[in-house]
């Protein structure tokens, strides 16, 4: 293989792993929250939370752990609020999450114009750079995409490990998954139905608003309105597509990322076609996928529907 | 000091009362019987210990201690378990991991899912529940699943167990089978309360009787001290009469329904086995067997609901095969489902247009093209009147309605304009006794009018009470049919639980 050839292959896989990684944080957090039996279709909300927050503790510190910090509690807010609402007064969930999306976009506009006024030239900050570890880094072409990235894909993959255990392997996994089946089951064997599924409400905003961060501290370094631009809607395909295995959703997530890096190297090899059409080619990826796995459902028995104990 | 003791415990549900005064007073090793209708309150008792339902008054003293349990996990720590009527067992999730569902495991929490296996196959064997722990529940039947929820107790080192309807969904053999486990646990120092409406059953193993009629205590007796007779009136308020069941009118020429060689596959998998039947006008077929195998899809594909994938249906010379609902309807067919909120309601619609619903295409209740409105409340003032529906007002939504008196609106949709055959798929689920004896009376007078009725219950002395033949479904599949006389009930058991006639005298 020549030269030119190996490096463009090497680059568009790192590529594609960057665009994975945002999509596989939020779609983790997506999964814990489903599989406790609460869906929450505000993804994009609590990533662009997530985002804007971060960018804001990092303009303000310089401190970009303190900016993931923000971001990740920006996340917690969002799906706070949707689980408050949608548990505590069982509200419709699906409803909640959108209202949720547009809110979000809304306020973190009207945040962001606030804190900086109109500009031409956006505010940035500095962006995390990339780890280089050692030997493996050299393997060719993978060692590069694979191994010379920033802390999130590494911390994204020790949570795909991380998370495959905690499903799997441990009681609290299977209380989880039981909270989703079947609540009424696992409240009459002990388990505060309630209390499993804010812990998972919880987990899902910090990591969607990880997610959230990732884009701004290692991708964009500045913040936009609607910076998101519906890769929380993209994070709730992978979570469908990969059958909320961790495994599965990092799969998803690393095929429509690669769609994503694919269609940006379209855009500037000066292929006499709108920019748009490539721009569409990640969304239809992801619809000829759904189409693919038409009839494999395997959704919780109880998504989206909230627990009444007294119920009758 | 007696292991338990509930006092003037009060519970209302919006309003109404679902227990007023009620005292219950169990002692230790003893099995006692919480007898009643349904809707008299007992499950909601049993709920208010477990800790799922609060008391709006009265107190419970357990062990000699007063006592508040604001959930089941209260309720676990104190040692009382539970088996609800609706399992509560994990179908995705495999019967060991279920049984040690929310408990922290030696090694939590990584369990060690061997050491929790061997625990569960002793207790198994102590007191012969056999189960497969690896086995995943969704893969169980009814009968293992029960036995799933005793473990479930078991393992938590329950003191009192609470069973509701525990043999509600066995076979004669299984419930046999169920008494010996109870007799067991008594000589090891538990306790049991089962929540029942069968009368036999309690006299055969409980020591003590608590009865509630309408949230409120009856009675509570020795069992050895009392009869069936007794417990019946206490239970109703008056003295059970028995189905006058006559014979059969001179058959009427020819089958009114008949299937041939009927079979359903969904998904890739069979739901239906070959089935091959047929009703005579005039008579009632009752289908007998344990719920869930198979009955709603014989129904639905009968109705046309659900379409069969081979075989033929006839309705006299029709041939029902090609055609809709509504035509099947229309040609004679009456429907009675055995989930009324579900199949055969619209809960929040008046009286009027629930009972209009398959009727509304019929020339009758249109003037120039539009409903009339004047005929349809003529016809339901009738039906309301044949029916004995008691209501406030015909505008009434059905939902207000008692069970009872929703179940006699639907026979009087469905069995109007004299249908040719009558589906009665469970018809008196989940009514009290006075309810249940109309809907009785009705079908039977029906049958002697000439009606083909096929009837589907899980309830085998329903089926033994009003069918001329019956016919037991196992996973889809008819076993036998049998002229009901002199039939042997083991023979039924056996038939229920999928064992065919002629490995009788292997199981045996």
């Amino acid at each position: 293989m020549d030269v030119p050839l190996i490096a463009t292959l090497t680059t568009f896989l790192a590529a594609t792993i960057r665009m994975a990684t945002p999509l596989t944080l939020a779609g983790l957090g997506e999964t814990i929250s489903e599989k406790s039996g609460v869906i929450n279709i505000g993804v994009e909300a609590i990533m662009l939370s997530g985002a804007f927050f971060s960018f804001l503790t990092v303009f303000a510190t310089g401190n970009h752990f303190l900016g993931l910090l923000a971001g990740m509690a920006g996340g917690a807010a969002v799906s706070m609020v949707h689980a408050v609402v949608s548990l505590r007064c069982k509200a419709n969930q699906t409803i909640v999450g959108l209202a949720l999306n547009f809110l979000i976009l809304g306020l973190t506009s009207f945040l962001f114009l606030k804190s900086f006024g109109q500009t031409t030239i956006l505010p940035s900050i500095a962006v995390i750079k990339p780890i280089q570890i050692p030997i493996l880094s050299r393997i060719p072409i993978l060692g590069q995409a694979l191994f010379h990235q920033d802390i999130f894909v590494y911390l994204a993959i020790a949570l795909v490990i991380g998370l495959s255990v905690f499903f799997y392997k441990t009681e609290w996994g299977v209380s989880l998954h039981a909270v989703g089946e079947h609540p009424r089951a696992a409240d009459t064997a002990g388990l505060q139905v309630d209390t499993i599924r804010y812990l998972a409400c919880l987990a899902n905003g910090l990591l969607g608003g990880m997610g959230g961060a990732y884009l701004v501290l290692v991708k964009l370094g500045f913040f936009m309105e609607n910076l998101t631009a519906g890769k929380g809607y993209i994070a709730l395909v992978t979570v469908i597509l990969g059958r909320r295995n961790p495994w599965g959703v990092m799969g998803a997530a690393l095929v429509v990322g690669a769609a994503e890096a694919l269609q940006i190297r379209l855009q500037t090899m000066g292929i006499p076609i709108p920019s748009q059409v490539f721009s569409m080619f990640p969304y239809v990826v992801t619809i000829v996928v759904l189409l693919f796995s038409i009839g494999k459902s395997s959704d919780p028995s109880a998504l989206g529907v909230p627990y009444e104990r007294d119920k009758r | 000091m007696p292991l338990l003791c509930m006092r003037n415990i009060d519970k209302a549900f919006f309003g109404k009362p679902a227990n007023l005064q009620v005292c219950l007073e169990v002692q230790h090793n003893e099995i006692h019987a919480l007898l009643g209708e349904n809707g008299a309150g007992k499950t909601t008792l049993m709920n208010m210990l477990y800790g799922i339902y609060q008391r709006d008054a009265g107190e419970i003293l357990y062990d000699g201690q007063n006592v508040a349990f604001s959930s089941p996990k209260d309720a676990i720590a104190h040692r009382i378990g539970m088996v609800h009527q609706h399992f509560t067992l994990v179908p995705t999730l495999t019967v060991s991991q279920n049984i040690t569902l929310g408990l922290k495991s030696p090694g939590h929490p990584f369990p060690r899912r061997r050491d929790l296996n061997q625990q569960i196959q002793e207790i198994s064997q102590r007191y012969s529940l056999e189960v497969d722990p690896t086995a995943l529940v969704s893969t169980l039947s009814v009968g293992e699943q029960q036995r799933v929820e005793i473990i479930k107790l078991l393992y938590r080192d329950a003191r009192l167990l609470i069973l509701d309807e525990p043999t509600a969904v066995l076979t004669p053999q299984e419930s046999e089978s169920l008494f010996v486990v109870l007799r067991r646990l008594r000589e090891e120092g538990h306790s049991v309360i089962i929540i029942t409406h069968r009368i036999p059953e309690v006299m055969s193993i409980t020591d003590t009787v608590t009865i509630l009629r309408d949230g409120r205590n009856v009675a509570t007796v020795k069992t050895s001290e009392t009869s069936e007779q007794e417990l019946a009136r206490f239970m109703i308020g008056r003295a059970l009469e028995p189905i006058g069941r006559s014979a059969a009118p001179p058959s009427c020429a020819g089958t009114a329904l008949q299937l041939s060689e009927v079979t359903l596959v969904e998904h890739g998998r069979s739901k239906l086995g070959p089935v091959s039947l047929c009703v005579d006008p005039g008579k009632i077929l009752g289908i007998a067997g344990v719920d869930g195998n198979g009955q709603k899809e014989l129904a639905e594909v009968i109705l046309g609901i659900r379409r069969h994938s081979a075989g033929s249906i006839l309705l006299g010379d029709a041939v029902l095969d090609a055609l809709g609902v509504m035509e099947r309807k229309n040609l004679g067919i009456g429907y009675i489902s055995d989930d009324r909120h579900h199949d055969s309601l619209v809960l929040d619609m008046d009286l009027m247009d629930n009972l209009l619903l398959k009727t509304h295409t019929e020339k009758r209740f249109i003037t120039h093209g539009l409903l009339d409105r004047k005929k349809i409340r003529q016809d339901t003032a009738r039906a309301v009147d044949a029916y004995h529906i008691k209501t406030s007002a015909l505008e009434c939504p059905i939902r207000y309605l008692s069970g009872g008196n929703q179940q006699k609106l639907i026979l009087a949709r469905e069995m109007a304009g004299q249908p040719r055959c009558i589906i009665a798929f469970q018809p008196t689920r989940g009514l009290d006794i006075g309810a249940s004896e109309f809907v009785h009376q009705e079908l039977l007078r029906l049958r002697d009018a000439g009606c083909a009725i096929l009837m589907l219950s899980a309830d085998l002395e329903e089926v033994l009470d009003l069918s001329d033949h019956i016919a037991v479904i196992h996973k889809g599949e008819i076993m036998d049919v049998l002229v009901n006389q002199d039939i042997d009930l083991t023979y039924i058991g056996l038939l229920m639980a999928g064992k065919r006639g002629d490995e009788r005298g292997a199981v045996v």
